[in-house]
């Protein structure tokens, strides 16, 4: 039943990962391409009865007019409805960065069709949330990773070993902890040559960042680690003539996994939304290029919370990635108390 | 006792390291604080060159890494560029109502996940525990800012809250009774804020940690003696899974003072928010390396505690010890 | 029922205004040394008349740094201060125009070098102790004191050497200035003239810098402002107290200002400045931005907001034109071979679309620019600066008679590059912290990618971008805006002469880089010596044509100044000189009193 769960879970993240990827083929538009006439369009709602109460098969969307004189309301024009063509040729992209391709699931003729709606600059929020996902994704997996391969390792490290390394080791978290990472950020970015692209300069900076973030989950690895090798089977274990590793590998290190993977499902979100904080200071995913983050920082401004309620339908849509996270944290935390 | 000593005698050597790795950070950011100045037409670049003399912005760092040292011995802690005055007071009298917001929230955020992250390992995979995740990953994608900012709105579409500060202007007119409901009335966003921005946090490890402990065989065992389901989970699981709770609460108390930034910064909440946020773009740094060095404090403190409950409540660790 | 209310307040002002007198004459002479009995001059001030009493709250997105209009260089801190004292010759943020205050009248000698400044008679500061020329002396003496270091000591030096001034007698006081001077009394504007029975002592200590901090005692600071200190809270707020001794009366006679207290609040997010006006919490609001401005404009209940039209602040790109040094990377080398082509920067000034900037970074409340002095300067705009539309055909056969040409990929996407066919790519630094400045530059982005150009959006944190700008100088191009602190070219001086710190294309220069740029230095000083407005204004024409032509600075777009007022609050009268809401606070009056004070 629960290994069963797990494996569900599994699929659907993996599912979720692939539409992010194949993003070319799954947005209708280029995440950057802006529609000036069209700023903070809502999304166009799909339609199979027309206004004559006639039944189509083919779903289709109204066309969204600015009313005059306005600068963001519109209004829906029932004569002119864009029918949904699947399948459709449009811009060029390349799958997975190499493969050219300029088929898309779907679009309409000659027209843009906005089915989460539209930004500032009129680009295609559906088409930036699936291209954002491609590089939030990967500096939260990134990011996450480094912070927990150093802390895993640190912690086992200070907690099976005990004694001076331990202090030494735990004194240098707290090091770590204490020092202004922010500044050192600052002072990279200037180091680092304008002609590095931006988007380069920010996965470096999520590198560094995980790279100093390793104190958090080293110290709640190490406490586990401190309490697990002095369990009964693993001093039997020792007992027998078990080598240091073994015991590391076979018995201390799955007492910690669930830690673990609490803290990765936790952390990944954590790296996506620490992206915000890097942009205000000049560090983050610059213009045009989508992220996760910057969908997001638009929340955070009090005209857009208020006026324009499909903003929000991003990180509505960062939910079931997140979830699958943590599923996997609980699922494999279960596992692991079945086996044992 | 010589235990004490050596945490004690590790914590100054801690706070030094920070000090100087602070001011080399600092020195390594681009820009100063009078560089804004000549953006501003009306001063001239021999007034900005002077401020830079006087400021000893120009000196060699461990010369100034010296005079600052002097200046915490002083109780001055360096001085403020923007505001012209010795730090140790501007950061103080911030630095209380920072904890005030930050203690509140920490406490309820505790008392709030302890039972929470129980309740939903308990009905592991069942309606809670579904009901409980997806509370804390939609919680997770919402930013904290745009979190605060939903309070404020929420506060002036129902008019029960007032939309940010800490007391109201006629405050001191109030009566004590009075005095304290203003200020709970004003404390009730930002500590929400703060509680729902890290509850994704604790209830995932409270989860977790109660969990992998639920069939250990004492606990069965505990259950076949007829202890009541309550008692089992409270007293025993949660002692068992205590562990990895206790790191957490170390880290929960070390960030104390920096953990509130953004909410203070948007519920004007008069803290070290507002205060450093500015601080740092302005490069006011002797500010910013006060500020860092108050959370080291409260850090090491965090840190020292958790170790010293990590002993108290696991028994084997106690043993090693010992060893 | 309004008849009413207007009698009850007509009473309520006149029994305020007997209890002030009475208060007044009671005061014991002897507080004050040669108690002289000069009658007070009042400056009357036209306008609605409004009621006495009450507290106004307004937030600050900041903390003020200081007291001390010595020392002080923020915003907000100069907010403040400008409630609390008191200039010779005030700038009227309305007409654009100058107009007696302290001093009540004043002479210009045929030469141009002498003004003659009439001082009121019978003035006091808020502290009751009354003002004589030897306060103005003392407060210039400390401005041109060089260990002073006061911000705006390098206004009053000409050509290296100081004004220096005299008494005459004690209401007359002449300010002798080396060279005849363009600006004229204007020059006056922004002098806050400093309580010398408070400062001098610590003056000649050496401590005069060290004072006024926040934590100042409110008995222990003072100024001629229409308010005073009463009250700082850190981190939350100031209050100041209506100063007995102001010195202007409203039509009718009463003595202003009309409130009883100014309270600042310290609100560091823009957004919850919104939440709280909204709530009604804070009675103005400026500063806003166009977003903030409709979401307060669709529920227009409570507050009326008030687009007070174009301001001073003008947006713009420049490309990096600094002389190339040794240390200069060769990329950059290359890439400045294009911005020095004035084809070049032409090219991308007609490729620019400013109506897309106005429409969607300002949601139409601002206007396009195509020079440094914006609509919002009535006085100086010159009529005759071109307008063109935005146009790409243009804008490549500027590119082309440049000997730039395009290839084409596979993909159909065209590159534009140079004769030597290095593709043109460039970045452009902007302020991470400025919505709009990042926004435009997207737009720019935008645009030049329809030309063929490669362009990175780069925003950089406000200290990390002075410091490429201004000291480093790596950087390729930069999106910035600046705001005129005055309606007068001399507020720009630093961006137009080479020698200025803000002529940011290539800052500080030693000598003048081109034959345009040293024509333009020739310009200003010329108008800053020359007398008559008309002919100020054709020098001054001449030079943003030669800017125009040139291109250094690509202009882009000017915002409204966009404020609003609980409809309380009497007199609102938003200007777009700063401060654009407290200009005359003095006036501001709340229409029910009662009401907000027991708030």
């Amino acid at each position: 039943m629960k290994g069963k769960r797990v494996i569900s879970n599994w699929i659907v993240l993996l599912a979720l990962h692939a539409i992010v990827i194949l993003a070319g083929f799954f947005a209708p538009y280029d995440p950057t391409e802006q529609d000036r006439k069209n700023p903070y369009l809502p999304p166009m709602r799909i339609h199979f009865v027309d206004a004559q109460g006639h039944f189509h098969a083919r779903p289709f969307v109204y066309e969204l007019q600015l009313r005059e004189g306005s600068y963001d309301q519109y209004q829906e024009n029932a004569a002119r409805a864009l029918p949904l063509q699947f399948f459709v040729q449009g811009e060029h992209y390349r799958l997975l960065g190499f493969v050219p391709s300029h088929w898309h699931l779907f679009g309409a003729k000659n027209e843009r069709i906005y089915l989460l709606g539209s930004d500032s600059y009129g680009r295609d929020q559906l088409s930036r949330f699936l291209y954002g996902g491609q590089v939030s994704l990967f500096a939260g997996l990134l990011g996450a990773g480094i912070t927990l391969f150093l802390g895993l390792g640190v912690g086992a490290l200070a907690g099976f070993y005990g004694g001076w390394r331990d202090d030494l080791l735990m004194r240098l978290a707290e090091f770590f902890l204490a020092l202004p990472w922010l500044y050192l950020l600052l002072a990279l970015r200037a180091f680092l040559p304008l002609a590095v692209s931006p988007l380069q300069a920010f996965f470096l900076i999520i590198a560094v960042l995980g790279a100093v973030g390793w104190a958090r989950p080293a110290r709640l690895v190490r406490g586990v680690v401190l309490s697990a090798k002095q369990r009964d089977f693993v001093r039997a274990a020792r007992g027998f003539g078990a080598t240091g590793g073994y015991l590391m590998r076979r018995h201390i290190l799955p007492e910690a996994s669930s830690v673990l993977l609490t803290q990765a499902a936790i952390l990944v979100p954590q790296f996506v939304l620490a992206e915000m904080t890097l942009s205000f200071l000049g560090l983050g995913v610059p213009e045009p290029v989508p992220s996760w983050g910057n969908l997001l920082s638009s929340l955070q401004q009090y005209s857009v919370l208020v006026s324009y309620w499909w903003m929000y339908l991003p990180a509505l849509m960062m939910v079931p990635f997140f979830l699958g996270y943590l599923g996997l944290g609980a699922g494999c935390s279960s596992t692991e108390s079945r086996t044992r | 006792m010589p235990y004490l000593l050596r945490r004690f005698g590790h914590a100054v050597f801690l706070l030094i390291g920070v000090s100087v790795l602070a001011f080399v950070f600092t020195v390594l950011a681009p820009g100063n604080y009078f560089d804004e100045m000549r953006l501003n037409p009306q001063i001239a670049p021999e007034t900005i060159s002077a401020l830079r003399t006087r400021y000893e912005l120009d000196r060699p760092l461990p010369i100034r890494y010296a005079h600052w040292i002097g200046s915490v011995l002083h109780g001055d802690m360096g001085f403020s560029f923007a505001y012209n005055s010795p730090v140790a007071p501007l950061l103080l009298v911030r630095a209380r109502n920072t904890l005030l917001l930050t203690l509140t929230a920490m406490l309820l955020a505790w008392g709030i996940a302890l039972p929470l992250g129980i309740w939903s390992a308990e009905h592991q995979g069942g309606v809670p525990d579904r009901l409980v995740s997806s509370g804390t990953a939609a919680l997770m994608v919402i930013p904290d800012l745009a979190l605060a900012l939903g309070f404020l709105v929420l506060a002036v579409k129902s008019g029960w809250f007032p939309t940010g500060g800490m007391v109201s202007l006629h405050f001191d007119g109030l009566s004590f009774l009075g005095k304290i409901r203003d200020l709970l009335l004003h404390m009730a966003l930002p500590v929400a804020a703060l509680v729902l921005s890290v509850l994704p946090l604790l209830i995932r490890h409270v989860r977790a940690a109660v969990e992998q402990v639920l069939d250990a065989p004492f606990l069965l065992a505990a259950e076949g003696h007829g202890i009541p389901r309550r008692t089992l989970l409270y007293r025993f699981a949660l002692r068992a899974a205590s562990n990895p709770l206790i790191s957490l609460f170390g880290f929960s108390v070390g960030t104390l003072l920096s953990g509130s930034l953004l909410v203070e910064v948007v519920m004007s909440w008069p803290g070290l928010g507002p205060f450093l946020l500015e601080a740092i773009l302005a490069r006011d740094l002797y500010v910013v390396i006060g500020g860092v060095l108050l959370s080291t404090l409260f850090l090491v403190g965090g840190n020292f505690l958790a170790d010293l409950l990590l002993y108290w409540a696991d028994p084997r660790i106690r043993t090693e010890a010992r060893t | 029922m309004s008849k009413a209310r207007a009698n009850f307040s007509l009473r309520k002002v006149s029994v305020g205004l007997l209890v002030a007198l009475v208060w007044i004459l009671a005061r014991p002479p002897v507080a004050f040394p040669e108690q002289k009995s000069l009658k007070e001059e009042f400056q009357v001030l036209p306008g609605e008349v409004g009621r006495s009493g009450g507290r106004l709250v307004v937030s600050l997105r900041a903390e003020p740094k200081t007291l001390n209009p010595l020392i002080a260089t923020d915003a907000n801190s100069n907010e403040v201060i400008g409630a609390m004292h008191a200039d010779l010759v005030h700038i009227n943020r309305a007409t654009q125009l100058t107009e007696p205050a302290l001093a009540k009248s004043w002479k210009i000698s045929r030469d141009g070098l002498q003004y003659t400044l009439v001082l009121r008679g019978g003035l006091k500061f808020s502290d009751g102790y009354p003002l004589d020329v030897d306060d103005v002396l003392f407060t210039f003496r400390v401005y041109l004191d060089e260990r002073v270091h006061a911000p705006q000591r390098d206004l009053l030096i000409f050509d290296g050497k100081p004004i220096t001034l005299r008494k005459v007698d004690s209401q007359t006081i002449v300010f002798q200035l080396p060279k005849p001077y363009g600006v004229g009394e204007r020059m006056f504007d922004g002098w806050a003239i400093l309580p010398k029975h408070l400062l001098e002592k610590p003056y000649e200590e050496g401590k005069i810098g060290q004072l006024g901090t926040l934590s100042t005692a409110a008995n222990q600071w003072a100024g001629l402002g229409p308010f005073r200190l009463k009250e700082y809270v850190a981190g939350q707020r100031l209050v100041l107290e209506r100063n007995p001794y102001y010195w202007k009366t409203d039509a009718k006679g009463n003595r202003l200002p009309y409130l009883d207290e100014l309270v600042f609040l310290f609100v560091p997010s823009a957004d919850a400045q919104v939440l709280r006006f909204q709530s009604g919490e804070t009675d103005l609001i400026s500063r806003l931005s166009a977003e903030n401005f409709s979401v307060l404009s669709r529920e227009q209940n409570n507050h009326r907001m008030v687009d007070a039209g174009p301001g001073l602040e003008y947006h713009f790109l420049f490309l990096n034109l600094n002389d190339p040094g040794e240390k200069t990377p060769a990329d950059l080398l290359q890439k400045q071979k294009w911005f020095r082509d004035v084809k070049f920067r032409q090219a991308v000034s007609v490729a620019i679309d400013r109506e897309a900037i106005v429409r969607l970074v300002y949601q139409g409340r601002g206007s396009a620019l195509w020079g440094l002095v914006t609509p919002g300067d009535r006085r100086w705009r010159d009529e005759k600066l071109p307008h063109p539309a935005r146009s790409l055909e243009r804008s490549r056969a500027l590119l082309k008679e440049a000997g730039f040409s395009w290839t084409t990929a596979s993909n159909g996407e065209s590159t534009l590059i140079d004769s030597t066919s290095k593709p043109v790519e460039f970045s452009i630094i902007t302020k991470s912290s400025n919505a709009d400045l990042t926004k435009m530059t997207a737009l720019i982005q935008d645009d030049l990618k329809q030309l063929g150009m490669r362009v990175q959006v780069v925003p950089l944190e406000s200290r990390s971008l002075l410091d490429r700008v201004t000291q480093t100088r790596e950087y390729d191009a930069g999106v910035l805006g600046i705001a005129s602190f005055d309606a007068d070219p001399n507020s720009d001086i630093n961006v137009w002469l080479s020698s200025g710190g803000l002529h940011l294309w290539n800052p500080s220069q030693t000598h003048p880089a081109t034959p345009w740029e040293a024509e333009i230095d020739r310009l200003f000083n010329a108008q800053m010596y020359t007398r008559t407005f008309e002919e100020r204004k054709k020098l001054y024409d001449q030079m943003q044509e030669i800017l125009w032509d040139h291109q250094p600075m690509i202009f882009l777009a000017s915002p409204d100044i966009l404020t609003g007022a609980r409809k309380a609050v009497g007199n609102f009268h938003p200007a777009v000189l700063e401060p654009y809401v407290l200009w005359n606070v003095e006036q501001l009056y709340l229409r029910n009193a009662a009401v907000s004070a027991s708030r």
